[in-house]
């Protein structure tokens, strides 16, 4: 049985008359990488800082560890780390002072001090910038600063908010290595991000959209939840074929993979039958057609689009 | 206890590193507040009046009027008046004070008014004051029908036309006692005699009414009565209240505007403890900055320091309520350009209404209430009162409280702000 670290019952948070967050019911296990997605505004942040702490809900409750995440905020300040969406380091200071500093405010005791800092300088590879100020750090460093800043407690839980958001394809590999070592450790991490390819990377994932939690699961959960596979074209030239086959009617999105066309519809089985009959396209080559298995991404444009889903009981218990 | 004075050392190093890195503001700490004292003391602290432009004319020609404008000039024309006083030295003394005050206080102009007896403009021929020795002045004397001296003074200028206008009385008054002497000195002896045949009690009576009967004041607090002395503490008091309001009045909201304050939040740091970790720094660095500025008052323009237990009481308590006033400020504001706004709009009140260099008692008892409401007022007030009135604990009490309740207030609203904000 896993046991519950975050439980969210109901959780809310109205900005005037919107609902930033509106009525989130969900619990996160202990040892899980959570990925929290939706696109920009859908109120992953509002959510995150709610669990910090740091805004207070409108309606509903959160508990981390059995703590009211608003009625106990001040005790359970030293179960979390929080690294913020924006860099938020003093960058004046360097690598070693903000981690000291963090280190302090998170009240480290003295005899396991120069041990911790030492040891969080050298498991985010910032030995060679010990006496840097953190504001001439680059985007990837500065993030893993952030990190051994929130890790610098050995928290139960880390909440990271979108942290490879602007960073090149190495250092976004780096910091989820990282995460995974973090997690191995034994820390449940609660991740947002907007990278689909990220959300394949945890163990758990929820869909947030307009301030409502529409979908969570395990990856392979969701894309049996899909229902199938989906369908992808071979069409020549690939990016003019994008553009004429959304105006397609039935189609609902197109997304081009590696030259291939994913389409995106309620009904695929029908729109292939028609385009076998007559291929509508004039100046398109038909080359041929497969069915994929659907990606994250996929699902996530499946669950913009309000496609029907499976309910979750549908599905066979995935360790069967 | 130990865990939080920790948590509070932690913040208010880090305090101090942002202070100590920001080289810009480093060095404007360092240099104004000294340089400020200097310029402002020389500025305002200059009471004694001198070099007041005026111009002169003798229209008489008489022997007593070229001696009268001897004097004027500071010349010491006294033929008498030493050997027939009672007291010589004295007498002497007061003479060459006044000579000197008379040297010190005209500068002498030509005479550019046309006729001296017609009306007069000062401020077209560049005086302050114009004084004329009319037509048949020494003659008039002699007649027993006295004429005054003519003065036209500039009266724009509060402190120097009565400041003039009593050293030339003075100035008459002394001529007149030597021309008495004088007089008596070269009485007939049969006049002598004849008054040596009047009773004792009448001869007696008789000299007394001849000498200058005088009023000994003896200022208490201000012996040297240098306004100098009293303007410092308000200078220094000023200068600090600006310097700790928009120092620390930007630190919470620099670390709103970057984000990190909600890194603060969320890790087990106390409002209270952030704000006092804050304050801390600041409190140094303007401890030394209020030392630095009154050694300056003291070395430099000679500012004699009593009781100094009192006095650092005083200038610890002053700090932690303005310091405790730009947290507050800091927690309300939302980006540093309102900080720094709201600090202007408090600041300007302060500078006027609390007495740094007026002193309160001439403003309305309204406004008064409304001044006391600022830590320079009761800095300004206590200092004065411990280091030119000698006053003991028990008359500084009063303003020692009101900024400990400001400080405190100052800095649990702070603190409960804090709290709020993020809500």
């Amino acid at each position: 049985m896993r046991t519950p670290l975050i439980v969210l019952k109901d959780l809310a948070k109205r900005f005037g008359k919107r609902f930033a967050v509106n009525r989130i019911s969900m619990s996160i296990s202990k040892g899980d990488i959570f990925g929290f997605l939706g696109a920009n505004g859908a109120g992953k942040t509002t959510t995150i800082r709610m669990l910090c702490g740091l805004s207070k809900p409108t309606s509903g409750a959160a508990r981390i560890d059995g703590l009211d995440v608003w009625k106990d905020r001040f005790r359970i300040r030293s179960k979390f780390g929080y690294v913020s969406q924006r860099f938020s380091m003093y960058p004046d200071l360097t690598v070693c002072e903000n981690i000291r500093f963090f280190a302090g405010a998170y009240r480290v005791p003295k005899h396991q001090f120069e041990e911790r800092v030492s040891r969080m300088m050298q498991e985010m590879n910032l030995d060679s910038y010990t006496h840097i100020r953190a504001g001439r750090l680059s985007g990837g460093y500065k993030q893993l600063l952030s990190i051994a800043c929130a890790l610098i407690h050995e928290p139960k839980v880390l909440f990271l908010d979108e942290p490879t958001a602007g960073l090149d394809p190495v250092h976004r590999h780096r910091i989820w290595d990282l995460l995974y070592k973090v997690s191995q450790s034994g820390t449940t991490i609660f991740v947002t991000t907007h990278y689909m390819d990220e959300a394949e990377r945890c163990s758990e994932v929820g869909f947030i959209q307009k301030g409502r939690l529409i979908a969570k699961g395990t990856p392979q959960d969701l894309k049996k939840r899909l229902g199938g596979d989906v369908l992808e074209l071979h069409v020549e030239p690939a990016v003019a074929a994008v553009l004429e086959l959304r105006k397609f009617p039935g189609v609902d999105a197109v997304d081009l993979r590696s030259g291939r066309l994913r389409i995106h519809a309620k009904d695929p089985d029908s729109l292939l039958k028609q385009w076998h009959q007559q291929w509508p396209f004039s100046g398109l080559a038909w080359l041929g057609y497969s069915w994929v298995e659907p990606d994250m991404e996929d699902v996530f444009n499946a669950f913009t689009l309000g496609y029907q889903f499976r309910p979750q009981a549908e599905l066979e218990p995935a360790n069967q | 206890m130990i865990d939080s004075w920790n948590a509070i050392l932690t913040i208010a190093y880090k305090e101090f590193v942002h202070v100590w890195r920001d080289r810009r503001v480093l060095l404007l700490i360092l240099i104004l507040p000294p340089f400020f004292t200097v310029v402002f003391g020389h500025a305002f602290g200059g009471a004694a009046i001198d070099d007041v432009p005026t111009m002169f004319f003798n229209a008489d020609n008489s022997p007593e009027s070229e001696n009268f404008a001897k004097l004027l000039h500071g010349e010491n024309i006294f033929t008498a008046l030493v050997q027939g006083s009672d007291d010589p030295d004295k007498t002497q003394k007061d003479l060459d004070d006044l000579l000197q005050s008379l040297k010190e206080t005209f500068t002498w102009k030509p005479w550019t008014a046309g006729n001296p007896e017609g009306p007069i403009n000062l401020v077209k021929s560049g005086c302050q004051a114009a004084i004329v020795i009319p037509r048949g002045w020494g003659q008039a004397i002699h007649n027993g029908t006295p004429m005054p001296i003519r003065a036209v003074l500039d009266g724009t200028d509060t402190n120097t036309a009565p400041e003039v206008r009593a050293l030339l009385q003075q100035a008459l008054g002394s001529f007149q006692v030597n021309e008495r002497f004088e007089l008596i000195e070269n009485l007939p002896v049969e006049v002598i005699d004849l008054g040596k045949q009047l009773s004792p009690d009448v001869q007696k009576e008789f000299n007394s009414s001849l000498t200058p009967w005088e009023v000994k004041a003896s200022i208490l607090y201000d012996p040297s009565l240098k306004f100098v002395d009293y303007v410092v503490p308000g200078m220094v008091g000023l200068i600090l209240q600006l310097l700790t309001v928009t120092l620390i009045a930007s630190t919470i909201t620099r670390e709103r505007e970057a984000g990190t304050l909600s890194q603060l939040l969320v890790t087990p740091l106390r409002q209270s403890e952030i704000v006092v970790g804050k304050v801390l720094p600041y409190l140094i660095i303007s401890l030394f900055l209020i030392t630095g500025t009154i050694a300056i008052g003291h070395f430099h323009f000679g500012i004699k320091i009593h009781q100094p237990l009192q006095l650092c009481v005083i200038c610890l308590l002053f700090l932690l309520c303005s310091l405790g006033l730009g947290v507050l400020i800091s927690a309300v504001s939302k980006t540093q350009t309102q900080a720094v706004q709201f600090s202007i709009f408090l600041l300007l009140p302060i500078m006027m209404l609390s007495g740094a260099f007026a002193p309160l008692g001439q403003l309305p008892f309204s406004v008064r209430i409304f001044s006391e409401l600022f830590p320079l007022t009761h800095f300004c007030r206590a200092f004065r009162s411990v280091n030119l009135y000698r006053a003991n604990w028990d008359l500084i009490a009063g303003d020692l409280i009101a900024l400990a309740i400001g400080a405190v207030v100052t800095c649990v609203g702070a603190a409960y702000l804090l709290r709020t904000a993020e809500e």
